[in-house]
């Protein structure tokens, strides 16, 4: 690592700027706790240094080197533009106010360095300081953007190398904001990440092919990003009542389309095609609380994944707007957002700013719905089935930024023998990210996906197994993680694999509907699985 | 864009390893695909995986779900690794041709 990497040197020279060393970080608990032992990031090909935007040990988006001088320029020049329409009202109607906050207020007292978990599990590579990437946006701002500055901030050479290194480093954070809430003056360096990147996207047509491409463009054209249109998503559902119901011996049916219905209940459609018991699980214990809800076939209803919210206002809003349409047509009383993290940062936090009158219906999370169906004793729990350890991970978008604390613990109290619950450290809302938000879950070109695991997914999984020890760390003894959101569970079963921890330590996951359902009295025993998948 | 050889042909192929032009796919690029996922020599399981996957793609326009690929050919997920060591959707869908898989999966 170059422990003495300057601001300056974003701009400087051709290869990366500082790299990793597995002999910098700090041994994971046992019995991972070996370093030697583990894999590490496959070095990338020359081919692929020579051809792209060169930063570190990795290539998130793959920004290729301009063949002229004069497209150089264009890219700077694209991307100038694109950072001054950031501080205009009627171009950055989303995030005006926090971002010219952030601009102007850091002290650079680098607090935030310390809460961030790819800054801590990299041994401390500068590179990765919140404000490193921060910094460099600011003095471009100082010096080129804000009218009347001064270059009290320090210099920085623009140039294309600035640049793509700089959208390059936007796709290093996670995006958690585990730096903004700790920061003394509420300055908000991931959401200055987010606006990197949507610069990227909107001005210059950067962006990432998993969430972009293959993402909402995806998504806006058939329906879902996982490429299911109405007619497939019908079908697997049907196959996921008959599963659900051959599995539980409760007869389950979930209803399309109903107009009036209270619910519209909207799942991330990767649930259905790859943990296709959790939709099967919220349709047993929705129809057994007796609640009015129904799903929808509408364009994109049947999916609430909207990643623009990680890189793009506009694609966030056309996606946003299909969501709030569907409900409106079939005149339900509010969304639900099923088990999906940043569908919830988008639907019910961002989409504010875009869903005004007959659009702006009542958006809620499941966790507090399913918190009031564990109240209501409608369904009885026999804990004693969930008879092995458990702990809870908080996906950041509903615990850190909305506050959803308490309502899975008390679903937990009532599903879980307490003394078979052993929470992280920290939790809640010093919660640390699984390691695959801000779309990192889905993004595996290049060698991208072993620097995630050894840079932002090293932390959680350090703090799994630091939750789950003085229990025998075998397969004999099963463990489950129950991360009530889709990209977390995509990231953890992608760590846990990574590491052989299912084999090697027992070490499981699923959702929170799953482990209710598990427990339901009424339900025929062994919900879950147990099979790695 | 990457190129992988199979026989005589020459196909793009993501940084993954997933074929880019799913129309090009037949049974000696099958095997090719096969021998970088780790399996030998295709068996008749392995094409009943295949050729299920196959299928259904050309069908629907998407990979089936795990499960109902599962449930359709008989096959266990544990069957499914020993078949395919990287998984159903990194090995088996790859070595039918398929793209890549998109979403939240």
């Amino acid at each position: 690592m170059n422990k003495n990497l300057s601001v300056k040197d974003i701009g400087r020279g051709d290869g990366p700027i500082s790299t990793v060393d597995l002999h910098d970080q700090i041994p994971l608990p046992p019995p991972f706790d070996r370093l030697e032992e583990e894999p590490f990031i496959k070095p990338l090909p020359d081919a692929t240094r020579q051809k792209f935007a060169c930063l570190d040990d990795t290539v998130a988006i793959g920004i290729p080197r301009p063949a002229s001088k004069e497209e150089e320029e264009k890219l700077v020049n694209q991307f100038l533009s694109g950072m001054r329409k950031l501080f205009t009202p009627e171009n950055n109607w989303t995030f005006l106010q926090p971002t010219l906050m952030s601009m102007e207020h850091c002290a650079r007292c680098h607090t935030c360095s310390d809460a961030c978990h790819v800054f801590e599990e990299s041994g401390g590579n500068p590179l990765y300081r919140p404000a490193y990437r921060s910094e460099v946006f600011r003095r471009i701002y100082h010096k080129y953007v804000k009218e009347g500055s001064t270059f009290a901030r320090g210099d920085i050479d623009l140039n294309w190398t600035t640049v793509a290194r700089l959208i390059e480093l936007a796709y290093r954070c996670n995006l958690c904001r585990r730096c903004a809430q700790t920061c003394p003056i509420g300055a908000d360096n991931a959401l200055l990440a987010r606006e990197i990147r949507k610069v990227a996207s909107q001005e210059m047509g950067i962006s990432s092919k998993e969430c972009h491409d293959n993402g909402s463009m995806l998504q806006l054209k058939v329906g879902s990003s996982t490429g299911m249109n109405a007619l497939v998503v019908k079908d697997n559902i049907e196959f996921v009542d008959e599963d659900t119901t051959d599995k539980t011996g409760i007869k389950v049916e979930t209803p399309w389309d109903k107009e009036g219905a209270d619910i519209l209940l909207i799942h991330n459609a990767g649930e259905i095609m790859a943990w296709p018991e959790n939709p099967g699980a919220f349709a047993l214990l929705f129809n057994a609380a007796g609640l009015s809800w129904t799903l929808s076939s509408d364009l994109a209803a049947y999916d609430a994944i909207n990643y623009g919210t990680w890189y793009d206002d506009v694609q966030f809003a056309r996606v946003a707007i299909l969501h709030a349409k569907a409900a409106a047509k079939l005149k339900v009383k509010k969304i639900v957002i099923g088990e999906c993290g940043h569908a919830h940062k988008a639907l019910t936090v961002i989409a504010d700013k875009v869903l005004t009158g007959d659009l702006n219906i009542p958006r809620e999370s499941a966790l507090t719905v399913l918190h009031e169906i564990v109240k209501s004793g409608r369904i009885t729990f026999d804990k004693s089935r969930n008879d092995f350890p458990v702990t809870l991970h908080d996906p950041c978008n509903m615990v850190r930024l909305m506050g959803i604390v308490r309502p899975q613990r008390e679903i937990i109290k009532a599903i879980v023998p307490e003394e078979r619950f052993h929470p992280m450290t920290p939790e809640g809302i010093h919660n640390y990210c699984c390691g695959g938000g801000s779309g990192f879950a889905i993004m595996s070109g290049h060698n991208f996906a072993d620097w995630r695991h050894h840079l932002t997914g090293r932390k959680k999984f350090r703090q799994i197994l630091e939750a789950f020890q003085g229990e025998p760390m075998d397969k004999e003894h099963p463990k489950y993680v129950c991360a009530p959101c889709s990209n977390c569970k995509g990231q953890i079963r992608d760590i846990i694999k990574y590491y052989n921890a299912w084999e090697k330590a027992g070490i499981y996951y699923g959702g929170l509907v799953e482990l209710m359902v598990n427990a339901m009295t009424d339900a025929k025993p062994n919900f879950i699985d147990w099979e790695w998948r | 864009m990457a190129e992988f050889k199979a026989g005589d042909m020459v196909l793009d192929v993501d940084e993954d390893g997933f074929i880019q032009e799913p129309d090009k796919w037949n049974e000696k690029v099958a095997a090719a695909l096969a021998s970088g996922e780790g399996v030998d020599s295709l068996t008749e399981n392995h094409w009943k995986v295949v050729n299920y996957l196959r299928d259904y793609y050309l069908k629907f326009g998407v990979a089936p779900m795990i499960r109902k690929l599962c449930k359709d050919t008989g096959f266990k997920l544990n069957e499914i690794y020993e078949l395919f060591p990287s998984g159903p959707a990194k090995g088996a869908c790859k070595v039918a041709g398929l793209p890549k898989p998109t979403g939240c999966v």
